[in-house]
């Protein structure tokens, strides 16, 4: 299945419907710092003028956001949990055109 | 260490060559032979300095000439733009939740839900979106007075429902049924500390889909 991934299942409820926890595993985490190359900054620069959706941007969000939650689900691993409850999202511009993702989250051991 | 050495043998090497090329000019008047500033030698060394400042020079036609088209374009098409991608969204909105049933989206916690859930997982979309520089003149422009700023407003509420949308279609797509706990975050693309950055917001909508079973 997609959701779970590499054994590890991820959801932002508290717990999973239908299993049950049975060890805290502690708080579990993974950032990425990101940058576009300087010549979709220039198109985003140009596009932010006229308005709309830059989509550069979109995509480098959604790409970092991936490789956050693939550290954190390798920190649980490591952790050997297998599941993350309670998933949260923080976003920060570090410069313009850099963003730091990180997700972090709850590994836990459920049956 | 290695890549201040490069850097101090790149600034030495153009140092000498510039001291070389304003020599090689010089020694040609001091002769009195014809004047012939691009000689081979002098060429040598320009050349570098060329290939440095040629990108700026595009950049900088480059922007000149984009500017005020882009500015035009966001003047005449930005508002319009605006109001089809709101009536797009309302399109997909009413497909979605004919295939779902209803809403997919909400904030409960899923202890509402009476019969068993089989399987759940995290699900998010995200969503960049920037008002165009007259949209932000506008905008300017209300803030003198005060009040309702109605264009900033228009600007995220549409980023808002195009990143939910964008969830409940994430959400069709992996198979699930329903869609627990969705939050939606707003994060600046231009922090305080950078002002000069793309004036742009991301709107980040996640929550756990569920399937019934």
């Amino acid at each position: 299945m997609q959701h779970i991934r590499d054994g590890i299942m991820v959801v932002n409820t508290e717990t999973i419907a239908g299993k049950v926890i049975t060890q805290n595993l502690g708080v579990v985490g993974g950032s990425t710092v990101r940058a576009k190359h300087i010549g979709k900054d220039i198109g985003a620069l140009f596009k932010n003028i006229g308005g709309g959706e830059l989509r550069a941007y979109t995509e480098l969000l959604e790409e970092s956001r991936n490789e956050a939650i693939a550290r954190m689900v390798a920190d649980a691993q490591a952790r050997g949990a297998n599941a993350i409850v309670n998933v949260r999202f923080a976003t920060s511009a570090v410069t313009a055109g850099a963003s730091e993702l990180f997700a972090y989250g709850t590994a836990v051991l459920v049956e | 260490m290695r890549s201040i050495d490069a850097r101090v043998g790149t600034i030495t090497a153009s140092l000498l060559m510039t001291v070389l090329m304003f020599s090689s000019v010089a020694l040609g008047q001091t002769e009195g032979q014809e004047a012939e500033p691009f000689s081979g030698a002098a060429l040598l060394c320009l050349g570098p300095i060329f290939l440095i400042i040629l990108p700026f020079v595009v950049f900088g036609i480059l922007w000149t000439v984009v500017t005020p088209v882009m500015f035009l374009y966001g003047v005449f098409f930005s508002e319009s733009n605006m109001r089809k991608r709101m009536d797009d969204i309302v399109q997909r909105e009413s497909a979605s939740i004919e295939h779902f049933g209803k809403d997919p989206l909400s904030t409960l916690k899923g202890a509402n839900i009476i019969g068993g859930i089989s399987e759940s997982g995290l699900v998010y979309a995200s969503f960049v979106y920037s008002p165009s520089h007259w949209q932000l003149l506008i905008a300017r422009i209300n803030q003198l007075f005060g009040g309702r700023v109605d264009v900033m407003h228009r600007v995220i509420s549409v980023g808002r429902a195009e990143a939910k949308q964008r969830l409940r279609e994430q959400a069709q797509i992996a198979g699930w049924q329903d869609v627990l706990n969705v939050r939606i975050d707003t994060a600046e693309m231009t922090p305080p500390s950078n002002p000069k950055g793309s004036k742009a917001v991301e709107i980040f909508a996640y929550g756990t889909g569920v399937r019934y079973g």
